[in-house]
């Protein structure tokens, strides 16, 4: 690269989100972002939380054998305004002692990180607000701020009790950090893309939702246990535990700060169940969809000649790319009968473009016929798959979203030792086999590209092994439970807890 | 415009790494570092890298940052004092240290290669032709990255692993407690709740 190709690249491209596959940001790009960031990120989500919390109040109600708001509006509908108008006219108080910058930091760490989560969830066709190649990495890595403003939050107030909670947070999320991150790694390497757009194209045209594998159903479990943890959700509330540390972290703040962190934990609830759904229940694909599909066949639009251009003209309409990721094949047959696999690399307008993996002399023409092992129902518009996709997708995320208000009405809140020992003992071991099963997994179904009877071979080979790997780690924890007299329980909260107290009340 | 971009990153980058040298409160001096490490992920940005920015955001703001501010938070002292700052003759030595890094730094990035040269990237896994060459550096990041990592720096990645292993094994040691610490840890609160009880 010489300086002179600095100067010849567009000035604003590599800043645009890096989103490859538009090599030209024209006014409607610029309009659609803008959309994206006025109707999603200020209007749609707050919304989606709002009620959100209104649900979780109402289910809480119902789990408790209680009514539930039901004085504001017709149902209690009304009451997450009368909720917000409480929240914002209630005085902002900062205590005395307190670092006022950092107080303020907190608040709108989580809420940038929460936000930052949901601008790669691809919602339907074309509804990915960015589609970057390594999506699932950006995700895990914006996440991880928010281990960051607990941490803040609970040190900038000067509150034992908020310290308390800030150490435990952190603490948790850390460790629950790594089985969450493990439990994603199967889906990574069968979808072979970290683009969260190919991950759900790899499930909707080509293997069917990932969860309808022995290892599938174990990373979604792992995956799910992990994400309440990060989010601070009973049972594993233990940051904000009321009846010990009064609120945890977010003690001492009031008013709007406040209303900030509730915003973020609902929206980071809201996120986990986007990422779950994304990631293991095929986006917004319906059951089963892609899972015994068959090869599709179409004709190729234009002549083609793979040793010369690699571009692949569609037809206006097609449904076809989402996003085209990495991963994302398309089979070729010329008249002569032979079929070569093209990877696809990214899409300007109606040209797909192919990557050519090695020289190829093969040529094709307006006959030939074109089959993707993505399996897209060209007839479609995208237009009107989005009418079904959407829904589909919300319909599982709130399904995701019932289930984890279901858990926290159900499950008690656990001891802050039980709590780590979990995530060590249980989940990391869970995940690590979890990998390997996965990898098994592929090597048995993805990679011979084989068809419905080699999810069977895989079903038959690791349904075992997974069931072997959780009894046997649950077997070796009940063992070193055995030998947990009270007398010799591990003292983490209380040990930590004193020098911690000892350490604020000298000054801090 | 990426130039103009590049150097007010870089500035502000430099601001907040003196930042993290001079300020006297350590989780002020912890939150520069994490501005600083956010400039470099942007810098990352700025080379068309989102691969290594996404890292660099993960490991060291995620992690890192996370695991020096639990270390900051369980210390008593975190505002200077006399225990934390140094005499004159140790300053000295610090500046020695400091010229002597910059000098042993610059001349041997110099040495090696003129500070105008442009570093060639790796090679693509794809055929050159077929895409922009953007999208193509972005989207084989990915690969290229672990495969160098496992053919051309694989000593250097097991040393690394190595080194974190030692490091956890040493931690987990340093942090164990001898079985009669926790039993009498765990006698004296039962002692002390039962006296409470009592009081009651």
């Amino acid at each position: 690269m010489s300086p002179t190709d600095l100067n010849m690249t567009p000035e604003l491209m590599p800043l645009l989100a890096q989103s490859i596959y538009y090599d030209k940001v024209d006014l409607w790009l610029w309009i659609r972002w803008g959309l994206y960031l006025f109707a999603g990120f200020f209007g749609v989500f707050p919304l989606i939380v709002a009620y959100m919390v209104l649900a979780e109040r109402k289910l809480a109600a119902r789990f408790q054998d209680r009514i539930g708001p039901n004085r504001v509006g017709p149902f209690g509908l009304l009451q997450p305004f009368a909720d917000f108008i409480k929240l914002i006219i209630k005085e902002s108080i900062v205590p005395k002692g307190a670092n006022s910058f950092v107080h303020l930091l907190a608040p709108m760490l989580t809420l940038i990180s929460a936000f930052l989560v949901l601008a790669v969830i691809p919602f339907g066709i074309g509804l990915a607000p960015v589609d970057l190649p390594s999506g699932v990495l950006y995700m895990v890595s914006v996440s991880s701020i928010a281990a960051l403003s607990i941490f803040l939050a609970g040190w900038s107030s000067r509150n034992k009790y908020s310290l308390l909670g800030a150490m435990r947070g952190v603490a948790q999320l850390v460790s629950y950090e790594i089985p969450q991150v493990m439990s994603i790694l199967p889906v990574i390497l069968w979808a072979g893309s970290l683009s969260l757009v190919s991950i759900v194209q790899t499930q909707q045209y080509d293997q069917g939702w990932f969860i309808f594998s022995p290892p599938g159903i174990l990373g979604f479990v792992l995956l799910v246990i992990a994400s309440i943890a990060e989010v601070n959700r009973a049972p594993f509330d233990l940051p904000e535990a009321e009846s010990e540390i009064i609120a945890g972290f977010h003690t001492e703040y009031s008013g709007m700060r406040f209303g900030l962190f509730f915003l973020g934990e609902y929206l980071n609830v809201f996120a986990i169940c986007s990422l779950a759904t994304t990631l293991f229940l095929g986006g917004g694909s319906l059951p089963l969809q892609g899972y015994f599909a068959g090869e599709a066949q179409h004709m190729l639009a234009a002549p083609f000649d793979a040793s010369k251009d690699a571009v692949l003209k569609l037809n206006a309409h097609h449904e076809f790319p989402m996003n085209p990721g990495s991963g994302f094949k398309i089979h070729i047959t010329n008249d002569a009968g032979q079929t070569e696999a093209f990877q696809v690399s990214h899409r300007v307008g109606d040209d797909l473009h192919l990557m050519a993996n090695r020289p190829v002399d093969f040529q094709a023409s307006v006959n030939s016929r074109v089959s993707a092992s993505a399996r897209p129902d060209y007839a479609t518009p995208w237009h009107i798959s989005n009418l079904v996709m959407i829904p589909v997708f919300f319909a599982k995320v709130f399904l995701m979203v019932f289930v984890l208000f279901w858990v926290r009405a159900t499950l008690p809140r656990m001891r802050a030792d039980r709590l780590m020992a979990f995530a060590w003992k249980t989940m990391v071991p869970l995940a690590i086999a979890n990998i390997f099963l996965g990898a098994i997994w592929f090597e048995i179904v993805i990679r011979p590209a084989g068809g419905f009877g080699h999810k069977l071979i895989g079903w038959a080979v690791t349904a075992p092994l997974a069931i072997a790997a959780v009894a046997l780690v649950f077997r070796i924890n009940r063992n070193s439970y055995k030998s947990d007299d009270p007398e010799r329980r591990p003292t983490l909260i209380s040990r930590t807890g004193e020098s911690l107290l000892a350490a604020t009340s000298h000054g801090a | 415009m990426i130039q103009a971009l590049f150097i007010a990153l870089s500035g502000f980058g430099l601001l907040m790494a003196l930042g993290t040298v001079f300020a006297r409160n350590l989780v002020n001096a912890a939150l520069f570092l994490v501005a600083f490490f956010f400039v470099v992920a942007c810098q990352f940005v700025l080379l068309e890298a989102e691969f290594m920015a996404a890292i660099q955001v993960l490991i060291y703001i995620g992690a890192v940052t996370v695991i020096l501010m639990f270390g900051i938070m369980l210390t008593r002292n975190i505002q200077g004092d006399e225990t934390t700052t140094v005499t004159r003759p140790w300053r000295l030595l610090g500046l020695g240290v400091f010229g002597t890094v910059l000098a042993i730094l610059v001349l041997g990035i110099n040495a090696h290669e003129p500070w105008t040269a442009l570093a060639v990237r790796p090679e693509f896994p794809v055929n050159q032709d077929t895409t922009t060459e953007r999208g193509q550096a972005i989207l084989s990041m990915t690969p290229t990255v672990g495969r160098e990592m496992m053919t051309r720096y694989v000593v250097a990645f097991e040393l690394a692993g190595l080194l974190l292993t030692a490091a956890l094994v040493g931690a987990v040691v340093l942090a164990q407690h001898e079985a009669s610490d926790v039993v009498n840890a765990n006698a004296d609160i039962k002692e002390t709740s039962e006296k409470a009880a009592a009081g009651a």
